[in-house]
């Protein structure tokens, strides 16, 4: 799609596991990942842990430099046709540990305020702008300004790092596990407070997490990611209803079903996700799958429509044998 | 009547310090025989310290604790020496979070199962080994014979978990203690220990105290739920209870943050504000400066009860006035 306002091709990261030679061991993080992210959309991602999820979201920022592909912004590459300084006014990023993204010197308001007179607001203007975002995000600017990140909680701290993601009045923010440290109240309130953003300044989130049911929620379309790879993505919907990949099947399946009278009965998956190191050939899945049948061990499936805007990487979809 | 299994009374924890920090605040509740008791709360609401009272895993010197505890009518609270050992692994048994952290790193698992069985049933070392091939097996670890010189670093984290549940079960303890012992996992591996240990309860008929912040992964395990807030249960009952009909503010509040029947991309009816900090034990109702309920009389010392059965009840001022019928109607 060309009115994208994110989007990723092909997308590439292996990483380094000791050895040499032909005894070199790679963990493929990421590999060959294309999507793309409509204005005003969010996209929520979901896999297991070691399934690429944040390394993903670090690609798409710039804060790792891919193997291979490209993010493009507004159908402009990063990095070469949009200078990355630029690029990060528009793409900001919030991650899980509240307390380590910020700076354990800097006060609240400086922390707001440090990015936009990096980038040339005059330091008064910044922070008078500091100070409006932190009342905008729920902390009274006169009460929390001052404060250091120990000297508050975890929940408030994650509100000054929307705060300071909001500070160059980004067009996207990545969400990487934002909610997930935080206690199921508080929680409950800063989803709130995305949600409300969201409506106000237009903005466009991926959200990734583990918790499917977060992931429902707030998210427009759903990306499944496993070992690397996207195996479904799809309107939130269509994926939760009617999923077209057995692993997202499973996923859905091993939710907690909150029905004490309708618990699960039965694992859907056996065993723990194989090591990102040698995945398994073919399709990745297939040693899980319940369904893998003749192709799955030999060829890798590709992507294939199998609704509107819905995509599925499954031999289940594309293969006539697996009707029989 | 038969004995309970376990018995607490009006336990109270505080653990001395500046400030000191009251953890636990008047909590009490029975368990009988075969039965799985869901303690539901946040982060610091005293639900890990519960748990580990029974096991008398505090730190002694710095803990004061009030109250009564028992496990099969023994006093635990006054349990010393090889009794307490005994206690440990033999009647009662505890798994955690982390089983990177529980189980020793330099030893096999087989071995260290095998010390647990040695320590509290005597038998041969050939014998024990046998008892852990067996307990790995019945944990439904592949190629148990093989993992059983396995150190824990050679496994993966749901394995670990296996390996921590066969330890913990190895001398058939009536009480297993489980301290959010699927939070670290993966959700296609965290429902494969649910099912596990639901499935180990029902065969050894034990009792177990299940914590957890996952209102979902509660509902799969326990017959009860109680739901904790700094440091007292706030209401208790069953588990379709809770879900379906919440009586405390705050277990409502929880259940809408937990998205139960949350409409997508709506608000969610979120709790405002965080929960106190315990350097005071707390006077009348705790949740109140978070409750849109609150009025003057949550202050009230001792907080009326909304009670409908023996473990069915609501400590909420509100709670208790809607019980009441209204002399209006006819």
């Amino acid at each position: 799609m060309s009115d994208a306002i994110l989007s990723a091709h092909n997308l590439v990261k292996h990483f380094n596991a000791g050895g040499w030679g032909a005894a070199r061991k790679v963990v493929r993080a990421v590999d060959d990942v294309s999507f793309d992210v409509a204005p005003g959309e969010t996209l929520g991602v979901v896999g297991e842990s070691g399934c690429g999820k944040s390394t993903t979201a670090r690609l798409l920022t710039h804060l790792l430099p891919s193997d291979r592909g490209e993010v493009r912004f507004r159908g402009r590459v990063a990095g070469t046709e949009v200078p990355l300084k630029e690029f990060r006014r528009h793409v900001q990023m919030v991650f899980q540990d509240s307390y380590a993204s910020l700076n354990p010197r800097m006060t609240m308001l400086d922390a707001v305020a440090f990015g936009p007179t990096v980038h040339g607001v005059d330091q008064p203007e910044a922070r008078r702008r500091a100070g409006a975002l932190l009342e905008r995000v729920g902390l009274d600017p006169a009460r929390f300004g001052p404060r250091y990140p120990h000297e508050i909680s975890g929940g408030q701290r994650q509100r000054v790092n929307i705060a300071r993601a909001l500070a160059f009045d980004p067009d996207v923010i990545v969400l990487d596990e934002a909610v997930s440290a935080l206690d199921k109240s508080v929680e409950a309130q800063v989803l709130n407070l995305l949600t409300e953003l969201r409506r106000e300044r237009g903005l466009t989130y991926i959200f990734i997490s583990h918790d499917l049911n977060v992931v429902r929620h707030i998210s427009d379309r759903v990306m499944v990611m496993y070992l690397g790879e996207v195996v479904e993505i799809g309107p939130t919907a269509d994926l939760y209803t009617a999923p077209r990949h057995p692993y997202t099947e499973a996923l859905l399946a091993a939710m907690p079903s909150l029905d004490p009278d309708r618990r699960t009965m039965e694992a859907p998956l056996q065993g723990d996700p194989p090591n990102p190191i040698d995945p398994p050939p073919g399709c990745r899945f297939h040693t899980r799958c319940a369904r893998a049948f003749g192709p799955c061990p030999g060829t890798a499936p590709v992507p294939a429509l199998v609704g509107r805007r819905h995509l599925a990487s499954c031999h289940l979809n594309t293969v006539k044998e697996a009707a029989e | 009547m038969t004995q309970p299994l376990v018995e607490v009374s009006d336990l109270t924890v505080t653990f001395q310090g500046t400030p000191p920090v009251h953890a636990v605040n008047g909590v009490s509740f029975t368990l009988a025989q075969g039965e799985v008791l869901g303690i539901l709360g946040e982060s610091g609401s005293g639900k890990s310290v519960t748990l580990k009272t029974l096991l008398r895993l505090l730190p002694e010197r710095r803990t004061r604790i009030g109250g009564k505890v028992a496990v099969e009518g023994r006093d635990v609270l006054a349990l010393e020496g090889r009794a307490l050992a005994d206690h440990r692994g033999g009647v009662v048994s505890m798994i955690f979070q982390d089983p990177g952290l529980a189980l020793d790193p330099v030893y096999t698992i087989g071995r260290q199962i095998a010390e647990t069985v040695i320590r509290h049933e005597g038998v041969s070392r050939s014998t024990a080994m046998a008892r852990a091939l067996e307990m790995l097996e019945l944990v439904r670890i592949p190629s148990a014979k093989r993992r059983l010189s396995n150190y824990p670093h050679e496994m993966s984290g749901g394995m670990r978990q296996r390996a921590m549940i066969a330890l913990a079960l190895a001398c058939k303890p009536k009480l297993l203690l489980a301290d959010e012992p699927t939070t670290a996992l993966d959700a296609t591996v965290q429902i494969q220990i649910l099912l596990l240990l639901r499935e180990l309860q029902r065969e050894m008929g034990m009792g177990v105290i299940f914590v957890t912040h996952d209102i979902g992964v509660a509902v799969e395990v326990s017959d009860k739920l109680a739901v904790m807030y700094a440091g007292s249960f706030v209401e208790t009952g069953s588990v379709a209870e809770i879900i379906r009909d919440a009586r405390h503010p705050y277990s409502q509040g929880l259940l809408a943050a937990n998205l139960v029947g949350a409409e997508p991309g709506a608000l969610l009816k979120a709790i405002p504000g965080a929960p106190p900090a315990l350097h005071a034990p707390p006077v009348g109702c705790a949740f109140a400066p978070r409750c849109e309920l609150a009025g003057p009389r949550c202050g009230a010392d001792p907080l009326p009860l909304w009670q409908a059965r023996g473990d069915r009840w609501a400590r909420c001022v509100a709670a208790a006035e809607a019980a009441v019928p209204s002399h209006a109607e006819p």
